[in-house]
């Protein structure tokens, strides 16, 4: 089982220009590992829509990789959303699902067939043909630099440790730099800002 | 019964760039021909709220969506809309198919309804509360009823680039 920071720093450090979707318990903690326009965090927004989110990102801009850091909870709510993944035919999209087997922002309470339900599976029998599990750090960060590389869509999931993150309030209180705007104003913010990287070409 | 083919080029006018949605027996025929069309990308759902999502992360990445969904999935899509879209200031329209517009019993029920209406017979449930439930969520919304009535889909799109916010098309009759 991985910490938040194991699994946050890395991605962090290796993510280039990817453009970064979190939710629910990461996305408080991404804001300590990153300042980027290019990061959103679907909170306080819709629940369960991050992953569809982060797809119509990869769909608009297919030079570009995106990264999803979904929740379980998250990802049960919307589990159609990964057959609409591959039928879209996006290859740039890299869909982690978070698995702290609860649902943390309300207190941990579990989520449905907690250890029982196996993502990894319901990800190949959608279609997705890279998937991979982890469920230690050294693993995790060692196969981080090929999961990251190549055409997906990638599909990941990871256990973490409980945590204990509360609501986000999308306020100056907010120590995240994304998470200190309205949501209105961060997604035009971000909007100028993959308009502003798309013109650089630095991706392509 | 409205042309796809009219429908498809109003909105190819406004340079669209993805068409997003579920087909429901009105809109089947327009989707059968957008999924063709070499300029307009359609992306298909497993359930309406999705494509709220998706249209938003379309319109974040520099595209220029639409959603043509019916009313029931308009319905089910609450969330989807209110925390994308509406919230984020998504300059999207929305083509609504209107299931059971001639049996909303306008002229017999108003709003706010009582629950018991929602089973009569003579009256189609989702109709009922379609408009109800788009100016109860702040989304202004135009009636197309017929090939005469296209000038709403630019109205639309003009509006919703003007107030930086969702614009909905209600199509009360089949695209066909």
């Amino acid at each position: 089982m991985l910490t938040k920071e194991q699994l946050l720093e890395p991605l962090a450090r290796l993510r280039g220009n990817a453009a970064i979707v979190t939710t629910m318990g990461v996305a408080r903690p991404w804001g300590k590992y990153s300042s980027s326009e290019l990061d959103f965090a679907s909170a306080d927004s819709a629940m369960g829509h991050a992953a569809d989110l982060a797809l119509g990102i990869a769909l608009a801009q297919p030079w570009r990789k995106v990264i999803c850091l979904n929740g379980d909870g998250s990802m049960l709510m919307t589990l159609g959303t990964l057959a609409t993944i591959i039928g879209s035919g996006a290859a740039n999209l890299i869909l982690f699902v978070v698995q702290n087997g609860t649902y943390e922002i309300t207190g941990n309470q579990p989520v449905p067939a907690a250890g029982k339900l196996d993502f990894c599976q319901l990800a190949l029998g959608a279609g997705f043909s890279r998937v991979y599990g982890f469920e230690a750090a050294a693993e995790f960060e060692k196969t981080l630099p090929e999961l990251l590389s190549g055409d997906g869509p990638v599909f990941a999931a990871v256990l973490i440790e409980p945590g204990s993150e509360g609501p986000i309030s999308r306020s100056e209180r907010e120590e995240s730099f994304y998470l200190k705007e309205s949501l209105a104003e961060w997604a035009h913010r971000m909007r100028r800002a993959l308009a502003a990287d798309d013109c650089r070409g630095s991706t392509r | 019964m409205i042309q796809a083919r009219s429908v498809l080029q109003e909105l190819k006018k406004q340079h669209i760039s993805h068409i997003i949605g579920l087909p429901d027996n009105s809109s089947a025929g327009f989707f059968q021909l957008a999924s063709r069309d070499e300029d307009v990308k359609s992306i298909f759902v497993t359930r309406e709220g999705e494509a709220f999502a998706i249209a938003a992360g379309l319109w974040l990445g520099g595209k220029r969506p639409v959603i043509l969904i019916q009313n029931t999935g308009l319905l089910e899509s609450g969330d989807g809309l209110r925390g994308t879209a509406l919230r984020m200031r998504v300059p999207l329209v929305c083509l609504i198919t209107y299931r059971g517009y001639h049996k909303r019993g306008h002229d017999r029920v108003t709003p706010p309804f009582e629950a018991r209406v929602l089973d009569r017979a003579d009256l189609d449930s989702a109709a009922l509360v379609t408009e109800p439930t788009l100016q109860a969520w702040g989304v202004p919304y135009y009636l197309l009823h017929d090939e005469g009535g296209l000038a709403v889909i630019p109205e639309a799109f003009s509006r919703a680039g003007r107030c930086s916010q969702p614009v909905a098309v209600l199509i009360t009759d089949s695209l066909g």
